[in-house]
């Protein structure tokens, strides 16, 4: 089984993030965003450092206007929409997206495989 | 000038709860609405980003709003004053503390330190060849124990221009390079102390201006690795360590944190004196740790006794 249901929209509030681990790695390697309807996915990897994830404690991705994902080593902030970092370190470069499938009971789902391109 | 380290680095954050509760956890003590201290006096103030009062922020979004440098006495302070007034404004404040900037835009003040005098053992080991430092039946470790951070130790200021940010130390300031990473940035030490490095800089892009990380020394590698182990323990994420640098010799652990840098424990820096030839090295994983460790969850050796059939 490569599709994973990362649970409902519902679970995750409005203007919060979540991490996962759906590898079962002991850390989370992505995490999602909600903002309005729309949820947004990527890599738990920031671009400044190859292997740094981002947040300071789990699940806190978010700055405490929950405008920007922030990396939690040197608080370079991403755009929510587009993964952009728009300030500090990694300034230019971006977060790597991972396609969510929200069904029409508000599941999201992601393909495992993808995940697994992420990680070379 | 007889500058003694950093008595305190003034943050105006994003996150004021956050940063707080991190602060407690850290181990520091709570002075008041925005003082965190460690056991000498020396700390972190911990403001709003919103707050006017403070100097601006770097455009670079760094949340370090100014470094106060604690120096042994009034004439250090007038003496500062005189040298840099020659290129630069600098404002007495009500305090009777000096505030001014530096050649890459970051702001210092300089005050008679607040640093007090510790009378503490260090963390104590018992070696063969080598006379007990623990005496017959006094234990070194125990679960209850609570890490106290000591003392302020070092910032680490990414910057455009580390040969510049070093010449204005040095020469300005009278800070001394103890070691250095080409191509990359000076370890240094103020005059008014023998710690390898209170001061560390990271060449960067312009926009990456800010802080990479900032630490307190504990009392030693038990004390970082306990500290450490506690704050996993209540949910906050390693970013690197624990291990041991090379440059300085001491033993780290460095966390992510709300106030956009990493935080760091560290504990028994080499002491160096005028003596002491700097030395060069590349930068890289080789040079910059002798070892470095993971941590892993709790485990214990064991399991269930051998069955009776066996
Ligand atoms: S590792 Fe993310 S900003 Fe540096």
């Amino acid at each position: 089984m490569s599709r994973v249901r990362l649970g409902n929209i519902v679970d995750i509030a409005d203007g919060q993030a979540r991490g996962f681990d759906p590898g079962c790695t002991g850390q989370d390697s992505l995490f999602v965003v909600r903002k309005g309807g729309m949820v947004y996915a990527y890599s738990d990897v920031c671009p400044h450092y190859g292997s740094t994830s981002l947040p300071w404690k789990r699940h806190q991705y978010l700055d405490a206007a929950c405008k920007y994902i922030v990396c939690a080593a040197h608080g370079a902030l991403f755009d929510i929409e587009n993964g952009l970092c728009i300030q500090g370190a990694c300034e230019g470069q971006s977060l790597a997206k991972i396609e969510v499938e929200v069904n029409a009971c508000n599941d999201m789902w992601v393909d495992l495989r993808i995940i697994e391109e992420f990680k070379s | 000038m007889n500058i003694i380290g950093p008595d305190k680095l003034i943050f105006a954050v994003d996150d004021v709860t956050a940063c707080k509760q991190f602060a407690l956890d850290y181990g520091l003590t709570q002075l008041d609405d925005v003082n965190f201290v460690a056991l000498d006096g020396t700390g972190i103030e911990i403001h709003s980003k919103d707050n006017a009062s403070l100097p601006e922020a770097l455009s670079t979004g760094s949340m370090l709003r100014k470094t106060l440098y604690g120096v042994a006495d009034n004439a250090t302070v007038d003496a500062i004053k005189a040298e840099l007034s020659k290129d630069r404004e600098v404002k007495t404040l009500d305090d009777g503390s000096i505030e001014t900037m530096d050649d890459m835009g970051f702001v210092l003040g300089f005050q008679v330190t607040i640093r007090q005098a510790l009378d503490l053992p260090a963390e104590t080991i018992n070696a063969p060849g080598a006379p007990p430092q623990r005496g017959v039946n006094e234990t070194g470790v125990s679960k209850e124990f609570v890490a106290k951070p000591r003392s302020l130790s070092h910032v680490v200021y990414f910057v455009p221009d580390a040969v510049k940010a070093e010449a204005f130390f040095a020469e300005r300031l009278g800070f001394v390079t103890t070691d250095r990473f080409k191509h990359m940035g000076p370890f240094m030490r103020p005059a008014g102390t023998n710690d390898h490095h209170t001061l560390f800089f990271l060449n960067t892009p312009p926009h990456m201006q800010g802080v990479e990380h900032f630490t307190f020394h504990m009392s030693g590698p038990t004390e970082v690795a306990q500290a450490g182990n506690a704050l996993v323990e209540k949910g906050y994420q390693s970013f690197w360590g624990p291990g041991r640098h090379i440059f300085g010799s001491n033993w780290f652990w460095y966390f992510k944190s709300p106030f956009g840098c990493n935080v760091e424990y560290d504990a028994d820096m080499d002491l160096h004196d005028d003596q002491w030839v700097a030395r060069e090295a590349m930068p890289g994983a080789d040079n910059s740790q002798v070892f470095l460790l993971h941590y892993e969850e709790k485990w214990a050796p064991g399991g269930p006794p051998p069955s009776k059939a066996s």
